[in-house]
């Protein structure tokens, strides 16, 4: 069976609007106002920001794990207590124009919700969704994926990867759910030409080159342990302002607080995003917080992100999208950071910033 | 309640709000103990009817309402709040319900702006002989109440045009005027003296950023480090906002200091967070800063010249100089009163379609100089006044209540919205509270004199209390 095919805007459109037909939430980058695209359930296609470089403000994690959400509502009338679970999701939902960083964010929140304890809110949300990748022809200043084992042209967390060429598409299948997405639509696209998986290939490299990001090394996540109690911490952490921009449109983090709200006659237990970077995240009922200082507070963030991991585990949680850089009030640079982090531990000189 | 990313959305009605027959409403009455509580209770002693539509709360005085009471209220349901008090001069405690009448004042017009309909907010003065007063109030804001409808969905996204006010959008100045390197070299060797003769333990600047334009926040504690600090177009960051931290310091602190910066540090010093010895400022010129490509609407006005109060001032060229900016205006006060000029469901909608991409992350909180407090009102669990739900109602509350808290305190450096990743227009709320403060009470940003609503005046205007 064909994996790869050609395909024309329209092509390309028409599907699209086939999904949103079927009754899927198709959800791709869509323009709030002008310099600020964030991921949006479409009407039809051409609502679809899809282009060859720039990416949405924000991961579309929202839609796998959601910015709060209730994980059961109760009501109460006297001593009786009803507790009902909230409802399933009714709809298959589709990601497209997925960055492949953020794609691969959404590879490491499976690792988070559904490796070792199964998270229920999550998976059910996992099941129904699609991940469409939409391959990267140009890099922003912050982009620094190569650098954490990714690539602009990556797979990792996607079902079909869409790759724009001079002229039309390229759409690759890459798992049994992403060819089932495809429906019939696919018996009337060419099959891409011999060379496809060349000029793909060539684009991650040109991409790439103008990212020029030297590779964050695996043994690095040894030094930045050994170097957990270094006062250099505070430096490093100083400009930091202690707010949870980086975690909030970070694709991979994953942190959340729980909380009831309610009245007298009911209420609900909700999961909302939060963030190491929090004094109040870690701070105990007794007063006692034993991350101290923003130092601290930003060495777990940087640590989650390049030390703590499983032995049998390759990646980073960092998956290079840079966002956290971009949006940072203090103008604090996680990967500079690593690095002058891993230099101190090393007892050298600071890192250079890429 | 929380709205899971993938559920359906909301449709509101399209045609208008229509009030169903026989419909009542809900109303919050939040009263003082020791006037209106007894007033109502006069109005029931002697037998006067009035519609049974308020449920009371009782308050020890109208001075201890906060405005999170009020939001509270609207996020439960109610259709409309009544706050009822002592008349001026009868307070219990002295000047509790004077001060309160200034932060209603505030927080009735930031409603407004927002885009509440102010028929269902009422404020009154009853004492506890006007048991007759009592009962007409409720009347009226019965019938105000009743007028308006039951409190729509919060959650209702109407399928309308978004409202725009890029069309608006000036371009204050074409281009920044270029900061010379002399600019540069003089922070460099000031900042170089000052460390060495142990003037300052710490010196905060900026430093080169992700790319060449953009600059970061940066401090260096010994001379030989100078030459990293870097100064242009892109020093968008207030450093006042670390000064409050180095306040815990032994030694003094320094500072590149633009003239928006000069203003929060004043604010730091007026609200007692540092003292103005314990800082060395280095006034800079400045000529208009870069944000995203732009120059921000702050920047029309100001006519980039370092502070004179500044310890070390550089004068050099650079600034725009008073004369260039002698005839601008603020952009955005076009902009706010076009918000004004819509109907009070269009700013609603134009509020929540950016209050709902409020991700909760503080940074407007965190980038903001005076936004000092060690416990954030955001932080407090008792009781929970911002819901921690990241929805449409924990999101209006924290936006509503970060401007009401910076109103009268607020020096415009416009961090916040610069912070924002939602691109919430934090700068246009800051600018209606400035305008609005400015016309109610008058100044209140120079040097000794009270933030406007810790201050208050017999006097003060009171046209909307009933």
């Amino acid at each position: 069976m064909e994996t790869t095919w050609r395909l024309g805007d329209a092509e390309l459109r028409s599907w699209l609007d086939g999904l949103v037909e079927r009754g899927s939430a198709v959800i791709a980058p869509v323009q709030q106002e002008p310099g600020l695209t964030l991921f949006a359930e479409i009407a039809a296609s051409d609502e679809a920001v899809l282009e060859p470089s720039g990416k949405s403000r924000w991961s579309p994690k929202e839609f796998l794990f959601p910015r709060s959400e209730a994980l059961y509502q109760y009501t109460m009338d006297g001593s009786a207590v009803q507790v009902t679970d909230p409802p399933e999701p009714e709809r298959d939902q589709v990601l497209v124009g997925v960055r492949p960083c953020d794609a691969a964010g959404l590879a490491r929140l499976d690792d988070s919700f559904l490796s070792r304890r199964v998270d229920p809110f999550y998976r059910r949300r996992r099941e129904r969704t699609t991940v469409v990748a939409l391959a990267c022809g140009g890099a922003e200043p912050e982009c620094f994926c190569t650098a954490v084992g990714g690539s602009p042209v990556g797979t990792d967390g996607a079902d079909l990867q869409l790759v724009r060429l001079e002229d039309g598409w390229l759409l690759r299948a890459l798992s049994d759910r992403g060819q089932t997405l495809l429906g019939d639509d696919a018996a009337s696209w060419s099959p891409a030409e011999p060379g496809a998986e060349e000029a793909v290939a060539e684009i991650g490299r040109r991409v790439a080159d103008e990212m020029a990001c030297s590779p964050v090394l695996s043994e690095w996540s040894e030094l930045l342990e050994r170097g957990f109690d270094q006062a250099r911490w505070d430096e490093l952490a100083w400009s930091c302002m202690e707010c949870s921009a980086c975690a909030y449109v970070c694709p991979s983090c994953s942190c959340f607080d729980m909380n009831q709200q309610g009245t007298a006659w009911g209420g609900e237990q909700v999961r909302s995003w939060d963030g190491c970077t929090f004094e109040l995240f870690t701070r105990h009922a007794s007063g006692h917080n034993p991350r101290q200082n923003r130092g601290h507070r930003f060495r777990q963030r940087v640590l989650h992100k390049f030390a703590f991991r499983d032995e049998d585990q390759d990646d980073f949680r960092c998956v290079g999208c840079g966002r956290c850089i971009s949006v940072c009030p203090g103008g604090m640079n996680i990967l500079e950071v690593v690095r002058n982090a891993v230099a101190a531990a090393e007892g050298g000189r600071d890192g250079a910033a890429r | 309640m929380t709205e899971s990313a993938n559920s359906e959305p909301v449709r509101a009605p399209t045609q208008p709000m229509t009030v169903p027959d026989g419909w009542q409403p809900h109303i919050v009455a939040l009263v003082c103990n020791w006037c209106s509580y007894a007033g109502a209770d006069m109005a029931g002693t002697t037998r006067i009817e009035y519609p049974a539509t308020v449920r009371l709360v009782r308050f020890p005085c109208t001075g201890r309402m906060n405005p999170l009471a009020i939001l509270k209220a609207f996020e439960h349901g109610a259709d409309g709040v009544l706050v009822s008090g002592c008349h001026p001069g009868d307070c219990h405690y002295v000047q509790g319900n004077l001060v309160a009448r200034r932060r209603f004042t505030l927080f009735r017009s930031l409603m407004d702006f927002i885009g509440l309909d102010l028929r269902r907010l009422h404020f009154a003065w009853v004492s506890a002989s006007e048991g007759h007063k009592w009962a007409r109030v409720v009347r009226e804001v019965s019938e105000s109440v009743h007028a308006v409808g039951p409190l729509p969905d919060w959650d209702d996204q109407p399928d309308a045009e978004p409202i725009r006010l890029s069309e608006l959008d000036p371009d204050p100045v074409s281009e920044p005027s270029a900061t010379t390197s002399e600019v540069l070299d003089r922070i460099r060797v000031t900042a170089a003296n000052l460390l060495k003769s142990g003037e300052v333990e710490l010196f905060i600047g900026y430093r080169a950023g992700l790319r060449p334009g953009i600059l970061a926040p940066t401090m260096v504690t010994s001379s030989d480090q100078v030459g990293s600090l870097e100064f242009g177009e892109g020093a968008v960051h207030n450093l006042a906002a670390y000064l409050a931290d180095a306040g815990d310091r032994e030694g003094r602190v320094g500072m590149v200091a633009k003239r928006c910066d000069v203003a929060a540090v004043e604010g730091l010093i007026r609200e007692g967070q540092i003292r103005r010895e314990d800082v060395r400022l280095v006034g800079v010129p400045c000529g208009g800063v870069v944000e995203n490509g732009e120059i921000p609407a702050k920047c029309a006005t100001c006519s980039g010249e370092p502070d004179p109060v500044c310890d070390v001032v550089i004068t050099a060229p650079g600034a725009r100089g008073a004369d260039a900016v002698a005839d601008s205006e603020d952009p955005r006060d076009r902009q706010v009163a076009f918000l004004e000029s819509l109907p009070a469901a269009d700013r609603w909608r134009y509020w929540q379609t950016q209050f709902r991409r409020c991700l909760r992350c503080y940074a407007c909180r965190a980038s903001c100089p005076l936004c000092y407090c060690s416990s954030c009102i955001s932080e407090q669990h008792r009781p929970q006044w911002i819901p921690t739900a990241i929805d449409e109602k924990g999101n209006t509350a924290w936006n509503v209540i970060r401007a009401l808290h910076l109103a009268g305190r607020c020096t415009g450096c416009d961090q916040c919205s610069t912070a924002c990743p939602a691109d919430i227009r934090l700068d246009l709320l800051n600018r209606k509270m400035a305008l609005e403060v400015e016309s109610q009470f008058g100044g209140g940003l120079s040097p000794g004199e009270r933030a406007a609503l810790t201050e208050f005046r017999m006097d003060d205007a009171e046209d909307f209390i009933l």
